[in-house]
């Protein structure tokens, strides 16, 4: 207590507002009356003041390591334009992962039922229309052939990283900017009815490219993250291959070549989330 | 104090890299990293409290911003825009890896009154301002960071972490207290 009318107690209350410079003028003079005359509450307000003053001051930190390599691997997860679609979650819910595989099997195992009850109720002369285009046939289907067949003129892929370090761009243009076209599922429907293997050359590398990246970051993702992604990636697979069986016995199926298409389509969606999860902690 | 908004150390020449970055450009996103790492980093490692996860949170943001680029408008400057975009990571990440314990942060301010006289019911040793911070309370040291070395305002602290401006102005104080503790010790 000093001479003044304020005391230490009510000065603690009202410091607060007082360092906010939000006190009215009455009170704001109590306080200062109050510091002039009270050691104690002139050397916490000194402190406080010190404090405000070097926190503002604080030099910028410098990290440990360089962070710019585990920042490059995460953003250059290459990516395939799709058609644009609204913001995911980005929360890792083992029941999204699972809604996204389970999306994919039911969609594709009811395309391929579909299309087979169809023809099984088509009359018999559909049977030599399907097997008009040989060649289809004869192209083995494989979702990890960097080599196989390039895409169309009417396809584009994103490119693979840029392994040199060059200026690559790898983000999804929109087609004037680029002169290409999307390769999103509705583009490869639109193809002639013997492209309809397109989709895997023009997934494949990516796949590949996003398993190789997702592979040298396993160690230091969440192991049951890992369980979690390998998991859904069989379901996914699984509905590939069902696709890919059912297109070997009707190549000319425009919906199975959709079915393929969107099973890979999710595939890739998998891997370049799991690419870019951050690390576990 | 400077507002966050005032963009103290804007770095020039951001404009033409920002542009290359946001149309795929690792190149020049990696000089826009160069720039503003440190300062990221220094926000991430501040309010985290933690060298290791400030790093792991750095790179969390840096990736978020290549995502979020092509959405930056102009609008405020990168610097700012970048700030805010590391802020949210980081209060995002807080959610999910303690929510209890961020929920004990915030309730704990409630009416308790603090000892000015310096019988603060944390035990902390002597040390530098630095290290005292990283000693806080999550709620206190959150607040602390963001408005007295970001220089954010309390309604912007308010808005971004889901707290009230009253509130935002307790955790400052007992956050200030806190720290005029520990370096007295």
């Amino acid at each position: 207590m000093t001479n003044s009318n304020m005391t230490c107690e009510a000065f603690d209350d009202a410091l607060p507002d007082y360092l906010e410079g939000t006190l009215d003028d009455s009170l704001r003079a109590s306080v200062e009356m109050h510091l002039r005359e009270c050691v104690r509450c002139a050397g916490v307000m000194r402190d406080l003041e010190n404090i405000r003053r070097d926190a503002a001051a604080l030099p910028d930190l410098v990290p440990s390591r360089d962070l710019w390599e585990g920042i490059e691997a995460r953003i250059a997860a290459p990516v395939i334009p799709l058609a644009a679609r609204p913001e995911r979650r980005r929360s890792f819910a083992p029941a999204a992962w699972m809604g996204i595989a389970a999306a994919a099997l039911v969609i594709s195992t009811a395309g391929i039922t579909y299309t087979l009850t169809e023809r099984s109720l088509a009359p018999r002369q559909d049977a030599p229309v399907a097997q008009a285009d040989p060649t289809a046939r004869q192209v083995e289907p494989r979702i990890d052939s960097g080599s196989g067949p390039q895409p169309s003129a009417t396809t584009t892929v994103a490119t693979a990283p840029d392994q040199t370090g060059g200026n690559t761009t790898n983000r999804p243009r929109p087609p004037e900017a680029t002169g290409q076209r999307l390769a999103t599922p509705a583009s490869l429907a639109s193809q002639p009815r013997n492209s309809s293997l397109q989709p895997e050359a023009v997934y494949g590398k990516e796949i590949a490219t996003l398993q190789q990246i997702i592979s040298q970051r396993k160690t230091l993702l969440d192991s049951s993250t890992v369980v979690i992604i390998e998991k859904n990636l069989r379901i996914i697979d699984a509905a590939i291959e069902q696709s890919r069986a059912a297109l070997a016995k009707d190549p000319a199926s425009q919906l199975l070549s959709e079915q393929l298409t969107h099973a890979l389509d999710k595939k890739v969606e998998l891997l370049r989330t799991a690419a870019r999860l951050p690390a576990s902690t | 104090m400077p507002a966050a908004s005032s963009a103290v150390r804007v770095p020039m020449g951001d404009s033409t890299d920002v542009a290359l970055a946001a149309g795929g450009d690792r190149q020049a996103f990696e000089r826009l990293y160069r720039t503003h790492a440190n300062r990221v980093y220094s926000l991430c490692t501040r309010m985290s409290g933690s060298r290791t996860r400030g790093e792991e949170l750095t790179q969390d943001v840096f990736v978020r911003t290549w995502e979020k680029l092509p959405q930056f408008r102009g609008d405020s400057a990168f610097s700012t825009w970048l700030h805010r975009l590391a802020v949210n990571v980081v209060l995002n990440a807080r959610k999910t890896e303690g929510k209890q314990a961020s929920r004990t942060d915030e309730s704990d301010v409630g009416d308790e009154r603090w000892d000015v006289a310096g019988r603060a019911p944390m035990h902390i040793e002597r040390m530098d301002l630095a290290d005292a911070i990283a000693k806080l309370p999550a709620g206190a040291r959150k607040v602390f960071v963001l408005h007295d070395v970001e220089g954010f305002k309390h309604e912007e602290i308010a808005e971004l972490c889901g707290i009230t401006s009253g509130g935002s102005k307790a955790q400052l104080h007992r956050a200030r207290l806190l720290l005029r503790e520990a370096l007295q010790r």
